[in-house]
């Protein structure tokens, strides 16, 4: 078990090594860093200060350099310019050069300043994280029991009128993307001048001008403000998952040993309850587990178009300005909820089918 | 606000404008804006027409309360190198300006008391207000200013938006501060010595770049970083995307009494307006940084109040002879130019939410504008004209960005041109290429900001060495009058050169400038709140009513 364990870490920071070369890689091609010079300089630069302005702060030179600046293996730059003001990556504003640090990278535990923000890009990240953190535990409180019920119920018994009409609805939910739910949504549900709630304002069924808010945020977490996001998660991942349950239970359905259970006597509801749960929760465990990676996809859009300003608006911005620090801390977050994820997953396996084990 | 304390100091021109504005010659805002550019005070301006100064809104106006306003939020820097003016409605809350452009077209001093210029505008005298202190307390001098100077002039900084606007200040060899550019005459008194005539000085000194600094302020730091300023507010939070919040700064006695609002909340609300009028219909924003298009009658039926400024924005669709062989000819350009009505753009392209223009891009709002005789408009001339050229089969291809007004007036411009006989074609790019190229389209349409002064955009784009000139126009007769133009600080004595080089334009045919844009932005019932045609914040006017 600890020697999986261990392994599975090794893979992580191999992975995280890998993937944030080639994001700073990719964030370092010239166009980039002219782009990075026209949002931090001016866009109304000429060219010839773009290049002055790469130079100057830090972005000449070996990309592998500067990666190495990154990982804390290589010195960070400085320079002293014609008026004798130095600067550089370790030095903070206002800091005697002398006495900045020689080299400050992840090693040292020192993500970098996010050009974007403004600010250092580890508290950055972690406040937008717990803001995306919320948004998922809700959508997983909504997702996983509603996906569950309604497969095991359309599993139950498989061609059945309630299995078609639950099929139906979980195929339709999970074809349908989270940007064409989540703008249907608001056009129903959020706009003060079409779908529902201008009917509703106008019989005074509601207080406000809209039944839910089309836009969330993070400092104030309500009802009325996080359904229509949450929903439009949640929709597209309960059609999904109630498929895999539905799947995983006809198959245990058909299996001998209920049909024993059946013979022998048992009720249809202990059968189900009894026997047949445990079995067909394997295959659904895996796909939620599944879903945790496939959330932080999933918020980049919901995120963008509710405007809640979490980890996957976080990502749109770092990337739609070239935040290159920013960028490659959102990869490290990434590879460690993809991995960590699988890991409990393949342990929470262990627990549920005794016939795997681990090493 | 605003006093004289000398009344003799009056520019000998003030007095003339007062009697045009007599005559019915010009507009009361059009006398505004010439007389205060000068450096008339507003309230001596007002005063020579006979009119009373209109009462200021913080005289009377409640104090307390918080405004909050959509707008982006994008990270503060060093105000020299600030790029959008989101960026500097953050600053404006403890950052002050020298000069002020009004809504209503005037000039105010802030910073300053008052200021002259010369007959040829080479030598401009500042007077520094006396009293003003920075929030950590020190008195505010001429020090300051001649330190400002240096910075803006400093063109070895990337991106200094300042450097290129104070030529007649800055030494060629170093890109920096002439020696003897920029002299303290005493405490309170600056003297700018400029090595060529310059009427834009004061409108310079008015854009958002030009935020005065205080002198612990690190070259290229964000400014709320150690947010010391002269104004009546201190940033309290700035998130960058999310929102800015702008509080009273403690301790601090500001010069110009005190400001109505306790706070003002920006917040971001994203790129999609649709989220902006959400926000509004949940109450989560009391105003917006501006409303177009459509949204302007989703906000209205939400009950809010529309507030409108006229501009001199606008969309130039314009030919270029120095790319293509087809727009050579002038009485082609001159026959296309007429083929199309200014009024049905406006109407087709930017739904009446403007005023018709007349084809060379000087607008009533300047100060320099002069009247020309209407044109006649004339379609049934277009087909000849191309026949005559021999371009009777030739396809015309009109180039746009792909969406928004852009898009829609340039339509309107086709479908006109289309009616009128021609053969045309057009092109939609999406912004991310349009503007790669945008000086160097054949025929094309490009976007053009509001600036105070006519001849600061006709400088840059009509000129034979403006820096902007999309069209190709050389015509030597303009740039020897636009040299001319550019000496006079007298916008009267300018509008007689105006006249030449507006009927130039005109006559040329190169440009369809078919309307000026209004621009639009909301407020809640119960707020007072200013739209200004610069995108300008000005936090102190604002107030709950």
């Amino acid at each position: 078990m600890l020697t999986f364990i261990a392994r599975r870490l090794g893979l992580m920071l191999l992975t995280a090594f890998v993937l944030t070369f080639v994001v700073f890689f990719l964030t370092n091609l010239p166009p980039n860093l002219e782009k990075l010079a026209r949002s931090e300089g001016s866009v109304r630069m000429t060219d010839e200060s773009v290049a002055a302005w790469i130079e100057q702060n830090g972005h000449g030179g070996s990309v592998f350099a500067r990666y190495g600046q990154w990982l804390g293996v290589v010195p960070g730059w400085t320079r002293t310019d014609d008026k004798g003001v130095t600067r550089g990556r370790c030095i903070q504003p206002r800091q005697d050069p002398a006495e900045a640090a020689r080299f400050c990278g992840i090693l040292q535990g020192d993500w970098g300043f996010s050009t974007f923000f403004k600010k250092d890009v580890l508290p950055s990240l972690s406040e937008k994280l717990a803001a995306t953190g919320w948004l998922m535990m809700w959508v997983m409180i909504v997702m996983v029991p509603t996906a569950l019920v309604i497969g095991v119920v359309s599993g139950m018994r498989e061609g059945s009128r309630t299995d078609r009409v639950l099929s139906t609805f979980s195929i339709a939910s999970t074809a349908t993307p989270e940007y064409v739910s989540g703008v249907i949504l608001v056009a129903l549900f959020a706009s003060p001048v079409t779908g529902l709630s201008p009917m509703l304002a106008e019989w005074g069924w509601i207080d406000g001008r809209t039944l839910f808010q089309g836009a969330a945020s993070p400092d104030r977490i309500t009802f009325w403000s996080f359904t229509l996001p949450v929903l439009t998660i949640a929709l597209y991942g309960i059609g999904y998952i109630a498929r895999m349950t539905r799947a995983s239970m006809t198959e245990v359905m058909t299996a001998q040993y209920i049909r024993t259970a059946r013979l022998k006597g048992v009720s249809f509801g202990q059968v189900v309850v009894r026997h047949a749960l445990r079995n067909a929760l394997i295959a659904p465990f895996t796909v939620i587990m599944l879903q945790f990676p496939w959330l932080l996809n999933g918020v980049v859009i919901v995120e963008t178009l509710f405007n809640y300003k979490g980890f996957g608006w976080t990502l749109v911005q770092a990337a739609g300005n070239n935040d290159i620090n920013l960028l490659l801390g959102c990869s490290v977050v990434a590879v460690f909820v993809v991995l960590v994820t699988q890991l409990i997953s393949d342990i929470g396996y262990v627990f549920l089918n005794p016939r795997i084990r681990l090493s | 606000m605003t006093y004289k304390t000398r009344a003799a100091a009056l520019h000998p021109a003030a007095k003339m404008h007062a009697e045009e504005f007599a005559a019915g010659k010009i507009s009361r805002r059009e006398f505004l804006t010439r007389t205060t550019a000068m450096g008339v005070s507003a309230v001596a301006a007002y005063g020579l027409i006979g009119l009373p100064t209109p009462a200021q809104a913080e005289a009377h106006a409640k104090v307390g309360g918080i405004v909050r306003c959509a707008m982006e939020v994008k990270g503060t820097k060093d105000p020299r190198l600030a790029d959008w003016p989101q960026i500097s409605n953050v600053y404006r809350g403890w950052l002050e300006y020298l000069i002020q452009y009004n809504s209503d077209g005037t000039f105010e001093g802030r910073l300053l008391e008052s200021w002259e210029a010369n007959e040829d505008a080479t030598v401009y005298t500042l007077k520094v207000r006396p009293g003003v202190t920075w929030n950590n307390g020190d008195a505010f001098t001429a020090d300051d200013v001649v330190r400002n100077f240096a910075r803006w002039t400093d063109g070895n900084v990337e991106g200094n938006a300042m450097a290129s606007r104070f030529l007649g200040l800055v030494d060629e060899a170093t890109k920096s501060l002439r020696e003897g550019a920029v002299v303290k005459v005493d405490d309170m008194t600056v003297q700018l010595n400029l090595s060529t005539s310059d009427v834009a000085v004061v409108p310079n000194l008015a854009d958002y770049p030009a935020a005065v600094v205080h002198a612990s302020f690190v070259d290229g730091e964000d400014p709320s970083a150690n947010p010391i300023g002269t104004g009546p507010y201190v940033p309290q939070e700035i998130s960058v995307g999310q929102k800015a919040v702008l509080v009273r700064a403690p301790n601090h006695n500001w010069w110009g009494g005190t400001a109505p609002l306790d706070e003002i909340h920006y917040i971001d609300f994203g790129t999609d307006p649709s989220t902006m009028v959400n926000l509004a219909a949940s109450d989560e924003i009391d105003a917006n940084y501006e409303t177009t298009g459509d949204f302007i009658e989703q906000m209205e039926t939400l009950g809010w109040q529309r507030k409108e400024v006229v501009t001199a924005a606008t969309l130039v669709v314009r030919m270029n002879s120095a790319t293509s062989d087809l727009y050579k000819d002038k009485a082609v350009r001159q026959a296309i130019q007429l083929a199309v009505d200014p009024a049905v753009v406006l109407e087709l392209g930017y739904n009446n939410l403007g005023t018709t223009a007349e084809n060379h891009h000087s607008c009533p709002v300047h100060p320099e504008y002069a009247e020309l005789p209407a044109q006649v408009i004339n379609p049934a001339n277009l087909k000849p004209a191309l026949e005559a050229a021999g371009l009777g089969d030739a396809e015309l291809e009109i180039i746009s960005l792909d969406d928004g007004f852009e898009a829609s007036t340039t339509a309107a411009v086709v479908a006109q041109l289309k009616d009128a006989g021609a053969n045309v074609k057009h092109t939609v790019m999406p912004g991310s290429t349009f503007w790669n190229d945008w000086q160097k389209y054949p025929f094309s349409s490009t976007t053009w900001n509001h600036r105070p002064l006519a001849v600061q955009n006709m400088a840059l784009a009509y000129t034979s060495t403006g820096s902007w000139n999309e069209s190709g126009m050389a015509n030597a007769e303009f740039d020897a009058a636009m040299t001319k133009a550019l000496s006079l600080a007298d916008a009267d004595k300018r509008r007689e050169v105006m006249a030449t080089l507006q009927s130039i334009l005109q006559d040329e045919g190169y440009i369809i400038q078919p309307y000026w844009r209004s621009l639009f932005a909301h407020v809640k019932e119960g707020f007072n709140v200013e739209r200004h045609p610069s995108n300008e914040h000005h936090h102190y006017k604002w107030s709950l009513v």
